[in-house]
């Protein structure tokens, strides 16, 4: 057991975990306020860094300026989606719902593969590629600034729901109805927790984007932000930092101890095995909420 | 007047707990039964072994999801993982000597067995939870499958599947493989039929309804939530296993990969939930939607002057699938099933559309 | 009450505390249906007075609660429609609003069932509901009043409302209710699911806000006998028409409003039932 190596793999693991935090963080906040899982999440952290990158090479505008505009895109890209797939199936199964945001992942996905090919693109956003030396350890500087970003969103976004409006958005996600009949403007609600969404979608696919380049892969993070966000708890933001941490050092560390010895491609089935351990012990996840159910 | 129905009156028991109460429903039964049976006679071999023999196989599969999904009301992301595990053990088996008819129903058994263990640990949970464990089971597949070559064949990972040998005769003409495939869905589509009218049936939807509900009048939900799961995925595996015997002819993991199981979800859906008769549409339409589409745009771009590149048509099918999903959930939830339904209702009692209540 | 026929003249109406004054909310001649198809209720008028307190009585499916939602505006979420006649609120015709603009208006529906936010704090209920009003020191200050009419909600503000018992849930949705500030209460059926003396308990609180905040109440009940103790006069709806209005003294004592919703009259003789049966007919 090489210590430094496992040491080394926990800690890059850890800071990519907190990247993953940053997509479930995206499905908590829908979650938590509308009681929607959302499952295009992936499809949409990848769809924004696209647009980021039309942004910046089809008007060379600068990053600082490409990226807002790419988030107020994407919240009007989730309006969209909310007001007219997921408005209607308010009362369905929830079988409809999940498949529903199924649906608008794959449509997402293969439209924007289909507009700008596979190709991976590269994306800058000025993080120089050198590495930072922690005593022995190697870090990479990129993972390092996305861990500070999703740690930085992981105590605004606990703040916020603290607040009146963080309080308004919780009981939107409990009783529609209810929320109405006491003044509160729904549709505001919702408007909302989809404009935070898609600015950490942005904000997550900007990150990503610039670590791993630009293609369907980004995508592909559904599973782990899912699995995140499954294991956090589905409506706990802190969960989703916890549980990013946790899994990023398990899928590393148990990757790198696997992978020689199945020869290779051992991560997503690290991540897939966490999943299923976590819905079998507590499916609840570290810090999610119990459904009351009172017959 | 084209049902001839004054009003759907028995005189006996046995009448009125028939498959296919309306006369004209019966008719209809056995002429399409016919023209199924002479289609190798009628139709091109092409046509048979491109479209016919796949629309049916896929149908069987797209019944047994509909049975999980749709009556039993518990998600499924993990279904063509559950082909692929039959399809692999009747390869695997029939390579090994093992006579076909036995390693076929091998295959849906080993399918059986790991959907029950699977289902022993994803039933705990419902809805949301028990839609990612299955998701997550289909990961797992597909990195076994791939990544052991004992099971996937070797490194190019393409398993050859010997000839299909029925009562020990070799079928390998393409009307052979087709009634082959006839039979399987035919089989298939009579449980389904029978399987409303039993208990086993009943019990079904009253776990869908409310499982806790169904639990207080004495339907044990757990057991026969796992009866479904093993009942689909015996289905799944079969059907699986026939995909590569007379379809593809060898196996790969690409076959029952996530995508697939996409596929299967997107039949159901558009075929409507629960609906038997909606899965052959469902199979249908999502077979024949990607290439008639890939066509229409080829035909657009190659009049607009535009060009699209090969990956671009490549992702096509895929983009129709989420939009064929999503347009069927917000137009007829429950899909086309439901709209032959709504027609078949109309013309039972035309012209005199006012009798209906 | 289904065969009934009544020999007295037709209810007059009865008198109320400012009859002088307009009505906080009045009904004429409202129709609902719903999905397009579904009449629900036909023909509704009634008034609130100005710090009045109106009890709305009927049996299950009568369309009491169909009469509290076309005046909130929560039919939409139920896919009904008010086809007839209008909803008049402080004098304003309000058919055109949407709910969220009602209660900013100051009309408050406390829905049937509780319906609190479960996951949520009683403490949290009350600061969402106070959204609609704006300002920190309005909901400091509402806050203070619900506790005070509420002590028991007080000792229980930091539990999960889902798991507080019947009756402190319907005391948290009156006090969430009242952090809109509202100028008409409308409660549906508060003593669903509960014992006795918790109706009684709440039903008086409910009678100290009216007399105290001068605020109208509109009380749906099914239980006539606790309801009629309350207030000042009342309306029987049934199959969606409203078929008496008194006030609450005359239908205490109204011998059919006994027979068919007190529990009966004293010396009661079933001798009479046939020849009763043929008396009795409201709706024809």
């Amino acid at each position: 057991m090489d210590l430094a190596l496992y040491g080394e793999l926990a800690v890059n693991g850890a800071l990519s975990g907190l990247m993953y935090s940053l997509v479930a963080m995206g499905i908590v906040l829908i979650y938590k306020s509308s009681a929607v899982p959302n499952l295009a999440q992936g499809a949409m952290t990848m769809l924004s860094a696209y647009v980021v990158l039309a942004i910046t090479s089809r008007f060379g505008a600068p990053m600082w300026v490409a990226i807002p505009l790419a988030m107020g895109t994407m919240f009007f890209v989730g309006m969209g989606i909310e007001r007219v797939a997921l408005r209607r199936l308010a009362g369905r199964p929830i079988v409809m719902i999940l498949m529903m945001t199924l649906g608008l992942d794959i449509f997402i996905r293969a439209t924007s593969m289909a507009i700008w090919g596979g190709t991976t693109r590269p994306m800058s956003i000025g993080i120089s590629a050198e590495p930072l030396f922690l005593g022995p350890l190697l870090l990479n500087r990129a993972s390092l600034v996305g861990a500070v970003v999703a740690i930085a969103l992981f105590v605004i976004f606990e703040l916020f729901f603290r607040t009146r409006m963080g309080i308004v958005l919780r009981a939107i996600a409990d009783d529609y109805t209810a929320s109405w009949s006491v003044g509160i403007s729904v549709d505001r609600g919702v408007a909302l927790s989809w404009a935070m969404s898609s600015a950490v979608a942005t904000t997550a696919g900007v990150l990503w984007g610039s670590v791993q380049g630009v293609d369907q892969s980004l995508s592909l993070l559904l599973l782990k932000g899912v699995t995140v966000a499954v294991l956090g708890g589905l409506d706990s933001i802190g969960g989703a930092i916890l549980a990013g941490v946790l899994l990023g050092i398990f899928e590393a560390v148990a990757s790198g101890y696997l992978d020689p010895l199945v020869g290779g491609g051992s991560r997503d089935l690290v991540v897939a095995a966490a999943l299923i351990l976590t819905i079998l012990i507590r499916p609840h996840g570290l810090f999610g909420r119990h459904d009351i159910e009172r017959i | 007047m084209l049902f001839r129905q004054a009003g759907i009156f028995h005189t006996d028991y046995a009448a009125a707990r028939a498959l296919f109460p309306v006369t004209a429903d019966r008719w209809m039964i056995i002429i399409l039964l016919l023209l199924a049976l002479t289609a190798p006679l009628t139709m091109s071999s092409l046509a048979l072994s491109t479209n016919m023999l796949p629309w049916l196989v896929w149908t069987s599969a797209a019944l047994g999801l509909n049975l999980i999904l749709g009556w039993a009301g518990q998600f499924h992301f993990g279904y063509a993982a559950i082909m692929g595990i039959g399809a692999y053990t009747a390869v695997h088996g029939a390579r090994n000597g093992i006579p076909w008819e036995i390693a076929v129903v091998l295959g849906g058994l080993m399918a059986t067995v790991i959907g029950i263990v699977f289902a022993f640990a994803a039933l705990r949970v419902k809805g949301l939870y028990l839609a990612l464990s299955t998701l997550a089971l289909q990961f797992v597949m597909d990195w076994v499958i791939s990544h052991v070559p004992a099971i996937s064949g070797g490194i190019q990972a393409m398993l050859q599947a010997p000839a299909l040998r029925l009562l020990g005769q070799v079928v390998a003409s393409d009307a052979g493989l087709y009634y082959v495939a006839l039979g399987w869905c035919l089989m298939v589509t009579v449980l389904m039929l029978n399987l409303r009218r039993t208990a086993l049936g009943r019990a079904l939807v009253a776990v869908r309804e409310k499982d806790f509900a169904a639990a207080v009048i004495g339907v044990h939900s757990l057991y026969y939530k796992l009866v479904a799961f093993a009942t689909s995925s015996f289905i799944g595996g079969v059907s699986g296993a026939i995909l590569i015997f007379t379809f593809y002819h060898a196996a790969t993991p690409e076959q029952f990969e996530v995508n697939v199981s996409i596929q299967l979800l997107a039949m159901v859906i558009v075929g409507g939930l629960g609906s038997i008769i909606g899965s052959y549409f469902g199979a249908a339409f999502i077979l024949l939607m990607p290439s008639l589409l890939n066509s229409l745009i080829a035909w657009l771009a190659h009049h607009m002057g535009a060009s699209l590149g090969v990956e671009a048509l490549a992702h096509i099918p895929y983009a129709v699938y989420g939009a064929l999903i999503i347009i069927f959930l917000l137009v007829e939830p429950m899909g086309l099933g439901k709209m032959y339904n709504n027609l078949r209702n109309y013309l039972l009692v035309w012209p005199f559309g006012y009798a209906r209540k | 009450m289904q065969s009934a026929q009544s020999s007295s003249p037709p209810a007059t109406a009865a008198p109320s505390p400012s009859a002088t004054a307009a009505p906080v909310l009045s009904l004429n001649n409202v129709e609902v249906i719903y999905d397009h198809v579904s009449l629900a209720i036909k023909g509704v008028s009634l008034d609130v007075p100005q710090g009045g307190m109106v009890a709305l009585l009927g049996a299950n499916g009568a369309g009491k609660s169909t009469t509290l939602k076309s005046i909130s505006g929560l039919l939409r979420a139920e896919r009904g429609l008010v086809t007839r006649g209008e909803v008049r609120f402080m004098g304003h015709n309000i058919d055109a609003l949407a709910p969220q603009r009602r209660v900013k208006l100051g009309i408050v529906h406390v829905l049937e069932g509780r319906r609190v936010f479960e996951h949520l704090t009683p403490d949290e209920n009350l600061v969402a509901a106070s959204a609609v009003r704006g300002s920190r020191q309005d909901m400091a200050r509402n806050k203070d009043m619900v506790y005070a009419y509420f002590p028991q909600l007080h000792h229980r503000r930091a539990a999960q409302s889902g798991y507080l018992s019947g009756g402190e849930q319907q005391m948290l949705a009156i006090g969430r209710a009242l952090m809109t500030q509202p100028k008409l209460l409308m409660l549906d059926e508060p003593s669903l699911g509960l014992a006795p003396f918790l109706v009684a308990e709440i039903f008086e609180i409910v009678r100290r806000i009216n007399q105290e905040e001068g605020m109208s109440v509109l009380l749906v009940e099914q239980n006539a006998l606790a309801a009629l103790e309350v207030v000042s006069h009342g309306y029987l709806i049934e199959n969606g028409r409203i078929v008496m209005h008194d006030s609450a003294e005359a239908m205490k004592k109204n011998p059919d409003i006994q027979e068919f919703y007190l529990g009966g009259a004293k010396g009661h003789d079933f001798h009479d039932i046939k020849h009763y049966r043929r008396r009795k007919r409201w709706l024809t």
